[in-house]
């Protein structure tokens, strides 16, 4: 009998651990959004996620006189561009643009638009001479003078005006600078995308190693400093952040916890007995949700265990207790009906979040639901054969104490707490300027100093978050690139029309086969092109002999095999992709507008555009709707679930009040505070309700002459406050509010629960 | 002509020689020189600018007028063959024609902060700016003085070979341009109020 139940544990445990072994797991934001997210939504989160943007890596440095900070930014690129670790390093110098004005030059004739058969005929070559003569005597002579052999057609201009999304920063000292020249500045491209945090950590360090080579290296560099932006240097800071603040303060959560329950127990082997609850469903959560859903979500992971901190509980109220003399399995029968209940709540609270469009949600709802199913059945199966023969806890009595005095005095604890509860209400109702948090990046991890330095530096390197972007599908990548072209006269209308000031098509860097082939046609033949020019330089002051150049390359590229992906620099081809990518069976286009000045006028033309900032208000308003409706299923759930278990409206009542008064006071408390309402403070509010719930259970049920149980609910409450009063230190957004509401939430719920809850007689 | 400016170069070596104690003692020089641009006052010029290029059967002549108002703004309003005006105004160029108005930022491309500092930095005698760019020497004398600009980058060399401007006291006579793809370009600078 005893070795049974031991059996199948350890049985389940290891094919539980196993699972967890294989999961794959996912740090990608886009698979916290709703999975019913539209098509604009997917590809904009895959393109935060994987896209070109997403492999930025935003350099600045400071603290020398601007020659020096120059020479800094050119040894530094020079270094990097050897690094197989970067597609692209742009400082400004001439190799900055080196990959994509050969492509452009050497594919000039495939490329432009304005290749046509008129273009190379007498007429055509006879008035593009005309134009090149004005232009040689003009100040742009000079430049045009070396590449007038190659190109008197004058291809190559308007092409690389295409292709320069907007000017860069000024150049000093052949470097990109700040305009107060106290930063030089570089753009640089990782080959790893900002999700793949190992590569992007290693990517980053290369960075920092380089530069401090180059400082070292320079002459009155020595105060040089380096400044680093961008998605991957987010990540790689947050998952730092969240790996210092997680280990130190649930290693202090542990020892504080610990160290109440030593004075408790007095027994290491409970001590460590009190874990295997809590452990066990961890990996039995683990386990279902990697089954269901095929993947585990980093943010489950993180935060699903400070969801089913309630399980350390179980292990507590089993162990406290038990009375001198008493059997651990003679205890758990007696308890066992309000522990299972009080579990059963906290699932029915949890099984709300199953039905959340976040797939994050989701994960969590079922994560908590399988972690608490395991962990009570440890506690119900496991644990009791393993205490210790006569183990009781010596130091618990103690703790009772507080709770007696609130029951002795329960009269004026009673009008302190409705006093309290209404000016809670009050407090609430006058709460005036919003009790959410509108801002979606205050959700994020990164702090607010290195927000700004990424906002002032993708505004001096001139690579600001896009807002605007015009999407469309094709059902392969030919048309897609057709309908790109095809999108061409009617964006530059747009951009005449001061709309808008610039876009990128897939189709400027890649025309589709269609387009390259009728350009080749376009081009002449040799001894027609030579007859053609010849007939066209007449009567002006040109050497034709120069022009050679001319007929050998339109001669190459008539006869050139055509462009495709495999064309493109690296650079090129991130930059092609982000514009144009796979969504399932479709190809998605995604054009970014820049400087949108009248989005209607763009809807008048008859382009579909995504408004990014109006999608994210929009997940921002679901986000919220959500959490209320959660919040209120959940509730109504619990109360459900009470009814079924108490079968008295009355005991329903004494549960239900003292919880839903701490949740109030606690939400006010938080306000005051100036705190904004997050989801993750509404998964709070359905923690303390979990957690509470078995409190008042315990207090409901308990008898007078039983300090035991109120003595399990303070060692209980204060282990929880320790651990989650702790994860408010936390400079993590999520971790700090969750913290914060549930060490309030769950010490006022002990509080209404011992004045509410506790039967009359108690007191 | 060109013998004349080379028998000019001669005789200008010659006077350097016979003179030089006297030059020793007033030490006249790049520093002096700048000094005395520095504190020409704005005015206005006409230009007769010839161009040859290997890709040219003829040279191209052009005329027109040149304006300064010190120390950032410059005016070159070509009236033959094409009108055509270019402004630098601080930093900005602003070039309007028969293609249309173009406006860069000198700062964006170093081959044109190179040739407009060129004119510019020398116009204001400002040698700091002009050696960022170029090597400088100096020959003639106060009277009638050659600036040679040698480009230092590697983008501007590319681009030009060398620069050399001519002058007479605090006057730019003639500005002459050698750029690396083997064109030239000569523009002869007369003061609008001579005769």
């Amino acid at each position: 009998m005893r070795r049974k139940p031991l059996a199948i544990w350890l049985a389940l445990l290891a094919l539980c651990g196993l699972i967890a072994a294989r999961s794959s797991y996912r740090t990608d934001m886009g698979d916290f959004l709703p999975h019913s997210a539209s098509l604009a939504q997917q590809v904009l989160a895959g393109q935060v996620n994987g896209g070109a943007a997403s492999h930025i890596v935003l350099v600045a440095i400071k603290g020398a006189p601007t020659p020096v900070l120059a020479t800094l930014s050119q040894s530094l690129a020079t270094q990097l561009r050897q690094q197989p670790e970067f597609l692209d390093v742009l400082n400004g110098d001439e190799d900055s643009f080196k990959a994509v004005q050969n492509y452009v030059w050497t594919n000039r004739y495939l490329l432009s638009p304005q290749v046509s058969a008129a273009e190379f005929s007498t007429t055509g070559l006879h008035s593009a001479l005309q134009s090149d003569l004005s232009l040689l005597g003009s100040e742009l002579g000079m430049a045009l003078g070396a590449s007038l052999p190659s190109d008197p057609t004058g291809e190559i201009f308007p092409l690389t005006k295409q292709l320069a999304s907007g000017p860069g920063p000024t150049t000093q000292n052949g470097a990109w600078v700040s305009a107060d020249g106290t930063a030089a500045l570089l753009l640089v491209h990782t080959k790893a995308a900002g999700f793949d945090l190992d590569s992007q950590q290693q990517a980053l360090v290369e960075i920092r190693a380089q530069f401090a080579k180059a400082r070292t290296a320079s002459p009155g560099a020595g105060g040089a400093i380096l400044e680093m932006s961008g998605p991957g240097v987010f990540a790689v800071t947050t998952r730092d952040t969240t790996k210092q603040d997680v280990s130190r303060l649930s290693m202090l959560a542990l020892l504080g916890a610990a160290g109440l329950l030593a004075f408790a127990y007095r027994s290491p082997r409970v001590l460590l007995l009190g874990l295997l609850p809590i452990a066990s469903g961890a990996f039995a959560a683990i386990a279902a949700v990697s089954l269901a859903f095929g993947f585990v979500h980093g943010i489950t992971l993180g935060f699903g265990v400070t969801l089913i901190g309630e399980s350390l509980d179980y292990a507590i109220y089993l162990f406290t207790q038990t009375g001198r003399g008493e059997q651990g399995s003679d205890t758990l029968s007696r308890i066992w009906p309000t522990l299972r209940l009080g579990a059963l709540t906290s699932i029915a609270g949890f099984c709300a979040m199953l039905g959340s469009s976040f797939t994050g949600f989701a994960q969590l709802g079922l994560f908590s639901i399988a972690g608490l199913v395991a962990a009570a059945a440890t506690t119900r199966f496991v644990l009791p054969n393993l205490m210790p023969q006569g183990f009781f806890a010596p130091g618990a009595e103690p703790l009772a104490r507080p709770v007696q005095f609130l029951l002795r005095h329960k009269h004026g604890a009673r009008a302190a707490l409705v006093t309290a509860f209404l000016a809670a209400i009050i407090a609430l109702l006058l709460h005036r300027g919003g009790m959410w948090d509108t801002n979606l990046l205050n959700l994020s991890p990164i702090p607010t100093a290195q927000q700004q330095l990424d906002n002032t530096l993708r505004r001096q390197l001139g690579v600001s978050d896009q807002r605007y972007f015009a999407v469309f599908k094709a059902p392969d990548e030919q048309r897609a690139l057709q309908m790109s072209e095809a999108l061409a006269p009617k964006l530059n209308a747009l951009v005449t029309a001061q709309v808008l000031s610039g876009f990128d098509l897939p189709s400027a860097i890649l025309p589709s086969d269609q387009t390259q082939r009728a350009r080749q046609a376009a081009l002449p033949e040799a001894t027609t092109l030579q007859a053609n020019f010849a007939a066209a330089v007449k009567g002006l002051p040109f050497n034709p002999q120069a022009f050679v150049p001319f007929f050998r390359d339109v001669a190459a590229q008539k006869s050139a095999p055509l462009l495709t992906q495999a064309s493109l620099s690296p650079a090129l081809a991130l930059q092609f992709d982000s514009l144009l990518t796979r969504n399932g069976p479709d190809w998605v286009v995604i054009i970014p507008l820049h400087n949108v000045t009248n989005p209607a006028a763009i809807t008048q033309a008859g382009i579909s555009f995504v408004d990014l900032n109006q999608q994210s208000d929009r997940l921002l308003a679901t986000f919220q709707n959500q959490a209320v409706t959660l919040a209120v299923a959940g509730s109504l759930a619990i109360l459900l679930i009470l009814g079924f278990g108490l079968r008295s409206i009355r005991r329903v009542a004494a549960i239900a009040a003292p919880l839903a008064i701490a949740v109030t006071i606690t939400a006010a408390l938080l306000t005051l505070g100036d705190a904004k309402l997050s989801i993750f403070m509404v998964a709070g509010f359905l923690l303390i309700i979990a957690i509470g719930s078995n409190y008042c259970l315990f207090f409901e049920r308990s008898a007078p002459d039983q300090p035991r149980a109120a003595a399990s609910i303070v060692l209980a409450n204060l282990c929880t406050v320790a651990a989650y009063g702790l994860l408010s230190f936390s400079r993590i957004p999520v971790l700090h509010d969750i913290g914060l509401t549930v060490a309030t939430g769950t010490f006022l719920s002990l509080i209404c629960g011992a004045i509410l809850s506790t039967p009359k007689a108690a007191a | 002509m060109i013998s004349g400016l080379k028998l000019r170069r001669v005789f200008v070596v010659l006077c350097l020689l016979a003179a030089s104690p006297a030059q020793a003692q007033t030490a006249w020089g790049l520093p002096q020189l700048m000094q005395s641009l520095a504190q020409t006052p704005s005015g206005s010029a006409n230009f007769t600018e010839r161009q040859t290029s290997p890709v040219l059967s003829a040279p191209l002549t052009s005329t027109g007028t040149l304006s300064f108002i010190a120390p950032n703004y410059l005016r070159k309003t070509t009236n033959a063959p094409a009108q055509e005006v270019f402004t630098l105004d601080h930093d900005q160029v602003t070039l309007t024609g028969g293609s249309g108005t173009h406006v860069f930022q000198i700062n964006q491309d170093p081959r044109i902060a190179g040739m407009v500092e060129a004119i510019r930095s020398t116009l204001t005698g400002d040698l700091p700016t002009l050696q960022q760019y170029y090597t400088v020497t100096l020959s003639g004398d106060s009277s009638n003085w050659q600036l040679h600009l040698l480009p230092k980058g590697d983008a501007l060399t590319r681009f030009l070979r060398a620069v050399t401007i001519t002058g007479v006291a605090n006057h730019i006579t003639s500005i002459d341009t050698a750029s690396a793809d083997g064109s030239d370009s000569r523009m002869n600078i007369t003061p609008a109020d001579a005769p």
